[in-house]
């Protein structure tokens, strides 16, 4: 029996390092970029690292900035785009991304990405507050449902994301979550491996949310404290030179408010397209559905310059 | 719980060192745990039908001791009508009720009459058709006097439990099993390392073979009408790994896990697509199934031993049986009566026992005729597999008829170059180890940096084309 067991024991380390190797060398799972939070508060990544996305087609690179993507040449005529995953775009090679896409149709302006996942809306007004010292002529923010309803605690509480209290009138700054566990899980290649291909949900959390999701959806209930969130923003941040990119199928609600509120809105639609913006296994866009977005991110900026006189 | 799951991971590990803590000399204890085991494995998919188990368990133990003292004929096989009647009757309530029900109103309306009689909705215990033969295997062998009853209850209801086979088998007979658990089990490491071996191939069989096979054969199945003749020969053809991984690799794991607990099960597969013709398939093909319905339904029936009539009735009758136990469809009634038809010619012209051989034997390459016999046996039992597999008569001509097309000639619109490859890599490790009881029985010829290196490959393999989480096919059986 000892023998038995000592061979076992024996036999799952050395697995653990064969696997080690393999997940490493097949690029089974996406390098991680490390991320901190600088003296403003704002999330971003270390900066000048690199690493391979899932299957190893393509690098991401974060910029000297901490933000992914290239830094454009120059910071004159700078349009500035905010957003989340979509904007982060990490399953996308680099000239997928909007940036890089965005200048190939708007040559005469120059474009610089500051994305990452999980940013709500109010966490966009704020980076863009940081950006703006770039003296940026337009800053594009793309946005879904979610980015406004994550932008208040009282709607969703959530630890590592920026959000507005709306009692006290006050922003409450994203923590790094476990950020221990999280070194060791990213540089762990196996154990992360596991964790993407069978993860493990220790707590309800999640099913209540989309529950609740859902119902937001349909009833739209927190009216009033979205209301509120915009006319904090009004209040607080500079609108007059933003651009909000609404997703396909955001609600009409936002949109509306957005415009009260002073910003300019492009609305992305995907409904005439034949062809699916998304991958099939999960709801980012595929590098046919960025060149789409830039098309009619494109022609929506050339209408309002043109009607600035710009 | 599923062999292929994260809790079987936990629980196996828990379960081993507990048994093996427990000592071997508390027997007792030992099958005390091993029923408790059982219980909760079985019951994590729905405890409600443990009391089905338990039931069973006691009706036959019961029956087994009665049978002991009494001497009288009439009464000794009224005990095992009662046995045959509880067991067969909560099968065929629970599997066939909604079967024989649709049939009759079916038959009514074709003969022009209307009949109501409302089906039930009842939920299938998993793997009722294996524990029911295996229990029914210690009635009928203690009445045969071929056993004696047991007199230990705990070690009964370990028997009938058992939790490496108890869903899908292989189907245990008693005179087997059953004294297993009233000695003694010993740890002998060069069993216990050939268990996590067998185990480990199983696996692989599972999630590699049969799970990646399983996408593509339903993809082409559930869309039948949309493809060429050739990709329905593909549908086929994935069909057949699929059931052959996911049924013999229950088996190996169900072997496998035995024996690191110090039991032998039975072979239940012998490399089956290598037979050269379809007697061979079926002396290699669900062993513990046919040997079953030889012993208690062939040979009581009169065997081959009587004229050409009886052969034929009786070889009709045991497929006919063997296809319906698999399933409450009459395609498995269809699929029963196609094999017996392959079947016959071979009994009649007294050809059935060519082949008992071992094909190829000693060489590393089969002759010209052993490849066309091969692949001639391995045609027909794919066309069987399509009845298998379709959801019902009707689709399974279509499948058929649609596939013997000019269109069978063109190239499949769905070719996965990967799981071909897979399939091809299985098929030549089975051809390798094809003398062994498993096809990677005999690699303890490779020195260990080698050996371990091929499992290492293989854990690779099942964590790398894991396809979605599939339960085993024969749980439905």
């Amino acid at each position: 029996m000892k023998k038995f067991i000592k061979n076992c024991v024996l036999f799952f380390l050395l697995l653990l390092i064969v696997g080690e190797f393999v997940v490493r060398f097949t690029h089974a799972v996406s390098d991680i970029p490390r991320r901190t939070i600088d003296d403003t508060g704002i999330q971003k990544y270390f900066t000048n690292q690199t690493g391979y996305w899932k299957g190893g087609d393509h690098k991401w690179k974060i910029n000297e900035l901490g933000w992914p993507g290239d830094l454009p040449s120059s910071f004159d005529k700078l349009i500035t785009i905010i957003g989340d995953s979509y904007i982060e775009n990490f399953m996308n090679p680099n000239e997928c991304h909007q940036g890089p896409l965005l200048k190939k149709r708007m040559s005469e302006y120059n474009f610089m990405e500051a994305g990452r996942s999980g940013v709500s809306f109010i966490e966009a007004m704020e980076i863009s507050k940081h950006l703006d010292t770039l003296q940026p002529v337009q800053t594009l923010i793309y946005v879904n449902d979610n980015d406004f309803y994550e932008s208040i605690t009282e709607i969703k509480k959530m630890r590592d994301i920026t959000q507005l209290n709306l009692e006290k009138d006050q922003i409450i700054y994203g923590e790094m979550k476990s950020p221990g566990l999280k070194k060791v899980l990213y540089n762990w290649k196996l154990l992360y491996y596991f964790y993407n291909r069978y993860p493990i949900n220790f707590s309800n959390e999640n099913k209540e949310n989309e529950i609740k999701e859902t119902e937001l959806d349909k009833t739209l209930k927190f009216k009033n404290e979205i209301l509120e969130l915009f006319k904090f923003i009004k209040n607080n941040y500079e609108t007059y030179n933003k651009t909000l990119i609404f997703h396909p199928k955001t609600n009409d609600y936002f949109i509306k408010l957005a415009k009260e509120h002073g910003f300019n809105t492009i609305v992305l639609d995907s409904s005439k397209d034949n062809k699916s913006w998304t991958f099939d296994y999960d709801s980012h866009w595929t590098c046919y559905g960025h060149e789409q977005v830039a098309n009619q991110v494109t022609i929506g900026l050339n209408e309002y310059f043109k009607g600035k006189g710009q | 719980m599923l062999f292929n799951s994260i809790e079987f991971f936990i629980f196996l590990p828990i379960v081993f060192a507990i048994y093996w803590l427990i000592g071997n000399n508390r027997i007792r204890q030992q099958n005390l745990l091993i029923a408790i085991a059982s219980y909760v494995f079985y019951g994590w998919w729905d405890w409600r039908f443990l009391f089905l188990i338990l039931f069973s368990s006691l009706v036959d133990y019961t029956i087994g001791l009665k049978l002991e003292s009494e001497d009288k004929p009439s009464k000794r096989k009224a005990l095992l009508w009662v046995s045959i009647c509880v067991n067969l009757g909560f099968l065929g309530f629970f599997k066939y009720y909604n079967f024989f029900v649709d049939s009759l109103v079916d038959s009514f309306t074709f003969f022009g009459s209307e009949l109501s009689i409302n089906t039930l909705n009842i939920i299938l215990p998993v793997g009722i058709s294996f524990y029911t033969f295996q229990t029914l295997s210690y009635t009928i062998d203690v009445y045969n006097k071929k056993l004696e009853p047991t007199k230990d209850f705990l070690a009964f209801m370990a028997f009938v439990s058992f939790f490496p086979q108890l869903v899908a088998g292989p189907i245990e007979r008693a005179t087997n099993l059953l004294p297993q658990f009233h000695v003694k089990r010993e740890f002998v490491y060069k069993n216990a390392v050939d268990g996590l071996r067998q185990a480990l191939w199983g696996l692989f069989k599972k999630v590699v073979i049969a799970d990646n096979c399983a996408t593509y054969a339903n993809m082409i199945f559930n869309n039948q009408e949309d493809y060429s003749g050739s990709t329905l020969l593909m549908g086929a053809f994935f069909f057949a790994f699929q059931i052959y991984g996911d049924f013999s690799g229950y088996s190996d794991i169900a072997i496998g896990i035995s024996r690191l607990f110090g039991f032998n099960l039975k072979r239940n597969f012998a490399f089956p697509y290598f037979s050269r013709d379809i007697a061979e398939f079926w002396r290699r093909w669900h062993i513990s199934l046919s040997t079953w319905f030889r012993d208690y339904l062939y040979i009581p029936l009169g065997g081959s031993r009587g004229g050409t009539k009886m052969k034929v009735r009786n070889t009709f009758i045991i497929f006919i049986v063997s296809g319906f136990w698999h399933g409450a469809n009459w395609t498995f009634v269809v699929w029963g009566a196609l094999n017996a038809i392959y079947f016959l010619p071979l009994l009649l012209l007294n050809k059935n026992r060519v082949n008992t051989n071992l094909v190829a034997e000693g060489k590393y390459l089969p002759t010209m005729r052993e490849v066309f016999q091969m692949a001639t046996t391995f045609f027909i039992t794919l066309i069987a597999w399509i009845f298998f597999r379709a959801d019902n008569v009707t689709n399974a001509f279509v499948y058929i008829k649609d596939m013997f097309t000019t269109s069978l000639f063109t190239t499949p619109e769905i070719l996965p170059f990967t799981i071909l490859a897979l399939v091809a890599f299985f098929t030549f490790i089975e051809w390798l180890g094809r003398s062994g009881e498993y096809a990677i029985e005999k690699v303890d010829f490779m020195k260990r940096p080698v050996r371990w290196c091929f499992y290492f490959l293989l854990v690779v393999l099942i964590f790398s084309f894991t396809g979605e989480q599939q339960e085993f096919i024969y749980f439905q059986f």
